[in-house]
């Protein structure tokens, strides 16, 4: 145990006692370079540390980076065609039977995956590689109701997404100025809600981040952290690889600079059973990432804080901004 | 002093910016806007604008507007100038003046013929610091400016927009080149066209190389190498690709050499400068641009930049397309 790290809130450990989960790896691996082969290389790293293997006879699989808009990967927004690239290559290599795969994205409020496939690289992608783009925004799928504390939530899981018998979660590590401060696995996964108009959630994001989580889970979260979006993008080339979801956003937070006791969202998921906030480190120390991530600092906080204030009031409609 | 009355219609991005202006102007009342959003109606009717039209048709029917304002999608210009130019009002026309030089030439033809003015919205005509470098080259104190370079580059219309602090999406025109006419040597290059046309003068020659980092059927960067009248050469490079906003000229004469750059203010001084002021200095030219406009309507004299100068640029990029090359 002497790698393992506690995020020292001692209310939801001792309700993940109660839950009776174990402990989650969650494992660092370095890109050295910026080839296909080295990110590829990076990949494998990070799922050969936490033991991961695709298992076998999958026949569907899903893999759902993050596209939120229309800024390409240099930006740290979106994920990067090229990891997605080597990610495919990568289970076609450990996967002899040749599964059907697909890229997902759902449209959101601002972004629509027809343009963002074009314009960040994915239809290119689909093409080279042989694979499906879905917009789940256009399939047909199965109606679910999704509980989390007392709230009661009506959502669709999509077609590709229920037929997957590998659903592999591909975000990144930003920073939102929304009520979960950072997105990355979880949120990614509330991207994946076909329901366009997003921004009506925002009201009680924290509970519908959760609740789309519970009604899509996936098997495997392979954090794209090559480029960062923090204060500004930087080239961090980190991949991060875990199969449960909240703890590799409790990670993500600490490399962020953001205390994960403070998010919400996190602390629901936990008490919901998506999964551990404690999480056994594998690989490189997660300090070497943390050092070196582009962390937000008190004039960027009091900035945006400022800036929020403004819209939360109105004030930015009624002069102008 | 008489006053005149103007009209607002399109209510976008740049639309918004003018309505702020508009409500400001000396000798101008800002009698009605048009849009199709009742959404921006009910705002503008917040700051006081007492009439709104869904329909620009009833606008330009309105006899206490003497002038419009015309910020709506390029391939609606066309349609919305001749029709106000038959209602006999003059038309400031946002930049591009049209989808090609034919839209343009039918503008322009539309305005004489109904003894209307036309100008064309090219606020850095309008800036200080982009007039004070005109004045530097006029005045000789560059020498001869050899080379220019005239740099555009920001996210273009993949900015992050918000309604009511909602993401709100790419309106759909900026995705299909029909509508808009090109990409961003279009949208952007036609700002740097213009300015380097005002400094040098007719555009003798131009190569281009286009760029397609998104991946559409139309171009998202280029770079431009020219040759005006005056026998300067200007490189002009232009881009949808960052999301950092700069925009910046750079004149090298044979005795010395001059740069402007335009560049934004963080959010929050923008905002006290709009509580205090109105307006703000990142885009007090668009301010300056239609009081121009408006004195020009009331001294009957006539605007430039004109639809002429619009067509030239047109032209010019029509031209920059022809000849346009492959690099690798």
């Amino acid at each position: 145990m002497g790698d393992q790290r506690k995020t020292g809130f001692v209310e939801a450990q001792s309700t993940r006692r109660i839950c009776g989960l174990g402990m989650s790896l969650v494992s660092f691996a370095k890109i050295r370079g910026n080839t296909h082969g080295s990110i590829k290389q990076a990949i494998a790293e990070s799922l050969d540390l936490i033991n991961y293997s695709f298992g076998d006879r999958v026949k569907n699989v899903v893999i759902k980076p993050n596209l939120c808009y229309y800024w390409d990967y240099t930006t740290g927004q979106t994920t990067d065609p090229k990891f997605t690239a080597a990610l495919i290559d990568l289970i076609r290599e450990r996967l002899p039977d040749q599964p059907d795969i697909s890229i997902v994205e759902a449209d959101a409020s601002a972004m629509k995956c027809t343009h963002a496939f074009k314009m960040l690289g994915y239809e290119k992608l689909s093409h080279d590689k042989n694979v499906r783009l879905v917009n789940l925004s256009e399939e047909k799928g199965k109606r679910v109701q999704v509980t989390v504390g007392s709230e009661r939530f009506r959502l669709i899981v999509p077609k590709t997404v229920m037929n997957a018998d590998l659903k592999i979660n591909v975000p990144k590590i930003k920073y939102t100025p929304r009520e979960t401060k950072i997105t990355c696995a979880m949120k990614n996964i509330f991207g994946a809600n076909p329901y366009p108009k997003k921004f009506r959630y925002h009201s009680r994001l924290n509970e519908v981040v959760v609740a789309v989580n519970k009604a899509m889970k996936f098997d495997l979260c392979l954090i794209d952290g090559n480029i960062v979006s923090g204060n500004q993008p930087r080239k961090l080339g980190l991949v991060m690889a875990s199969r449960d979801p909240v703890a590799i956003d409790v990670a993500a937070a600490e490399i962020a600079g953001i205390n994960p006791n403070t998010l919400r969202y996190i602390q629901l998921a936990f008490k919901e059973g998506v999964g551990n906030m404690s999480y056994s480190p594998k690989g490189l120390p997660i300090s070497y990432f943390k050092e070196r991530y582009p962390q937000r600092n008190f004039r960027d906080r009091v900035m945006g804080t400022a800036y929020n204030l403004l819209v939360l009031t109105g004030l930015d409609r009624r002069i102008g901004l | 002093m008489r006053r005149i009355g103007l009209g607002i219609i399109g209510l976008g991005y740049i639309g918004k910016i003018h309505l702020r202006h508009a409500l400001k102007l000396r000798n101008a009342s800002l009698a009605a806007v048009s849009d199709l959003s009742k959404k921006s109606l009910n705002e503008a009717k917040e700051l006081g604008v007492r009439k709104t039209y869904t329909d620009y048709k009833q606008l330009l029917k309105d006899p206490e507007i003497d002038s419009v304002i015309i910020a709506l999608p390029t391939h609606l210009h066309l349609e919305c100038a001749k029709e106000a130019a038959s209602a006999k009002k003059h038309i400031f026309l946002e930049k591009p003046i049209a989808r090609d030089t034919s839209e343009a030439k039918n503008i322009i033809s539309a305005a004489q013929r109904n003894s209307v003015k036309l100008m064309i919205g090219y606020p850095l005509r309008f800036n200080t610091e982009f007039c004070r470098l005109k004045e530097k080259r006029t005045s000789g104190v560059l020498g001869d400016v050899e080379v220019a370079y005239a740099t555009f580059v920001s996210s273009g219309p993949f900015y992050h927009r918000t309604v009511d602090s909602a993401p709100a999406p790419v309106p759909e025109w900026w995705f299909k080149k029909e509508l808009t006419g090109g990409g961003a040597l279009v949208d952007l290059g036609c700002h740097l066209i213009n300015l380097l046309r005002w400094y040098f003068g007719e555009v003798k020659e131009i190569k281009s190389y286009l760029g397609y980092r998104y991946n559409f059927d139309f171009e998202d960067h280029a770079i431009c190498l020219s040759q005006f009248e005056s026998g300067t050469k200007a490189i002009v490079n232009v881009g949808w690709f960052s999301q950092e906003y700069q925009l910046k000229v750079e004149l090298l004469g044979s005795l010395a050499h001059a740069r402007v750059e335009h560049r934004p203010q963080n959010r929050l001084a923008t905002a006290a400068q709009m509580l205090t002021m109105g307006t703000s200095e990142f885009h007090h030219h668009h301010f300056s641009e239609l009081q121009y406009f408006v004195d020009c309507a009331i001294h009957d004299s006539d605007p430039s930049p004109s639809g002429e100068d619009g067509l030239r640029d047109l032209e010019a990029i029509r031209r920059a397309y022809q000849n346009s090359i492959k690099l690798g």
